[in-house]
């Protein structure tokens, strides 16, 4: 793993030959870019700056070079890049530096949108210096094959914006299933959980591992299941809560459901889901009832 | 997108020593690449029932286990390749139904369930391959 | 007391406890059914306690025996509590599709030996058919 930039992508061998085939780049594109080496130093300064001179111009790209210093930074990692079109080689280490230049843009926060276009600026700016420097038909090969090229990155930078993007929305996703299983000690060995939301089947399986390791951890005896604030019960949920019970009841709790609204009773009984093997009570009061009987407590009435 | 195969290993189903070893062995490779309790349970439990499978149904056969990285994610992949009769119905067989034999039923369909990619090929005569994926959560 | 095989069965009063501490592969297994079925027999003992907290994976097989030898000891008198399983553990038995429906459990040893102490305990009556 790289120390400077972690890269979310990796692309092995065979991902990168398919690739290769797939934008059509062969051996003879890759000499003719090798051959083209003379060509890219001779004009590498040109470029550069009118380059720069384009993305300082537009306040969308601009805002990404705080200062004078950053920009000559860029500027020398850029001809770098530049120079690398024309290595004539595309292995493993050339995905993998391209691959890093996508990350470090995505990391500092430039939309796809800037970070393609500037694409597009250097393909207009190679063409007008080919065409200024070969008859038009020798211009046109070259410039195909350096397309060929410059859109093979562009592949390769898409990959790695969709990469840490789908790495941040599981970030979010797993938060927010942490959130979504709260799971409250209500009285000694007695848990409530309340849900609320829908209940899909991976929410459904995080809900019972959370709940089993909680009751394993804490002993309890009890877990007392509130579906009030779950929308729909459909014979999936109702399969998931007695996929729960049935859990809980091997690692030796018993369980309680609570929060069934006669809509869902309804909903049930119509569905045809026997959920007689679990403990149900209308109202949470009843349920915290029924779950300190099965603890050995109980609520009475006291004098006024 | 691109899977490297980190390590592979394969072992000898011939005795119930095997399966065990089997076991032991993808658990502690699902431990090592940093699984959670659950999907180590879940991979050790459905490749305990394979071998089973290849040791009783197939007469024995071999392990494969392999080390997986798919985009820095990491997963272990276990095929078990038996030389017994083969299944003459594998839907029967995966649905859980299957009572020629011992077990045979719920280990497939349970193994199913307990993976992220399972792979099934048999036919009479031609012994059974079952290869099986698990990925580590992410998150 | 030690029968064939590795798994020790302690007598406590009149309920017989074992502690699964070994992976249990088929002959170890079966000769832990042989075991408790003797002692039963030999002890006359109306409870049995199997601790299964040491158990990492338990599949289909195993399951089947570990609930089978509970209702043989049913059979012979002995109501039998299977205690301690891990949340993976069950976890993965369910996603099977292996409840073990019938099988008495219990969170830990104290509660397994409260289950058969009281059987008219709130986990004793009152539950849904």
């Amino acid at each position: 793993m790289n120390r400077e930039t972690r890269t979310p992508l990796k692309l092995d061998d065979a991902e990168l030959r398919s690739r290769r085939a797939y934008f059509e780049i062969n051996d003879e594109d890759l000499e003719r870019l090798a051959s083209l080496r003379a060509f890219g130093q001779t004009h590498l300064d040109d470029i550069i700056e009118s380059f720069y001179r384009f993305i300082l111009e537009h306040h969308e790209s601009r805002v990404f070079f705080a200062d004078d210093t950053s920009v000559q930074r860029v500027k020398r990692l850029q001809k770098e890049y530049f120079l690398g079109l024309f290595s004539g080689v595309l292995d493993v280490r050339y995905v993998e530096n391209r691959l890093r230049v996508g990350a470090t843009h995505e990391r500092i926060g430039m939309p796809l949108r800037i970070y393609l276009g500037a694409y597009a600026l250097y393909l207009r700016l190679l063409l007008v210096k080919l065409g200024e420097e070969y008859e038009p038909s020798l211009a046109g090969m070259h410039f195909r094959s350096v397309q060929k090229l410059v859109y093979f990155d562009m592949s390769l930078a898409v990959d790695t914006y969709i990469a840490s993007y789908v790495e941040t929305l599981g970030r979010h996703q797993a938060a927010i299933r942490e959130l979504s299983t709260p799971c409250i000690r209500v009285y000694d060995r007695v848990l409530l959980l309340p849900l609320v939301g829908t209940i899909d089947t991976q929410r459904a399986q995080q809900i019972m591992e959370t709940v089993l390791v909680r009751v394993a951890d804490e002993q309890a005896r009890v877990v007392i299941v509130d579906i009030a604030g779950v929308p729909v019960v459909d014979t999936k949920v109702a399969d998931h809560l007695l996929k729960t019970t049935a859990a809980l009841r091997l690692i030796g709790a018993e369980s309680i459901l609570t929060g069934i609204s006669p809509h869902v009773a309804r909903t049930i009984v119509q569905l045809g889901v026997d959920i007689s093997a679990m403990y149900t009570k209308s109202r949470l009061a009843d349920g915290i009832e029924l779950a300190l009987s099965i603890v050995g407590k109980r609520i009475t009435q006291v004098a006024p | 997108m691109s899977r490297e195969v980190l390590s592979s290993v394969v072992m000898p189903i011939a005795g119930e020593d095997d399966v065990v070893l089997v076991r032991r062995r993808v658990r502690d490779l699902a431990q090592a690449q940093g699984f959670d309790a659950f999907a180590t349970a879940a991979v050790t439990t459905a490749a305990s029932e394979l071998a089973r499978n290849a040791l009783v149904h197939g007469k024995g056969g071999r392990a494969t286990v392999r080390e997986l990285n798919e985009d820095g994610r990491a997963g272990l992949s276990i095929q078990f390749q038996d030389q017994g009769p083969g299944i003459a119905d594998l839907e029967r067989a995966l649905a859980g139904g299957y009572s020629t034999a011992r077990s045979l039923g719920l280990g497939l369909s349970g193994a199913r369930r307990l993976v992220d990619e399972f792979d099934i090929d048999s036919a009479p005569g031609r012994g059974t391959m079952a290869s099986i994926t698990k990925w580590k959560r992410l998150y | 007391m030690k029968g064939q095989g590795s798994i020790p069965i302690l007598r406590v009063g009149s309920t017989l406890l074992a502690t699964v501490h070994v992976e249990l592969y088929d002959t170890v297994a079966e000769a832990f059914q042989q075991d408790v079925l003797l002692a039963i027999e030999r002890t006359g003992a109306v409870g049995l306690i199997v601790d299964i907290s040491g158990l990492e994976t338990v599949d289909s097989y195993v399951a089947r025996v570990l609930a089978d030898t509970g209702r043989m000891a049913r059979l012979m008198g002995a109501d039998t509590v299977l205690c301690g399983m891990r949340p993976e553990v069950a976890a993965t038995l369910i996603r099977m599709g292996y409840a073990m429906e019938g099988v008495k459990t219990a969170l830990n040893v104290d509660d397994g030996l409260a289950r058969l102490g009281a059987s008219t305990g709130p986990l004793g009556k009152g539950r849904p058919a």
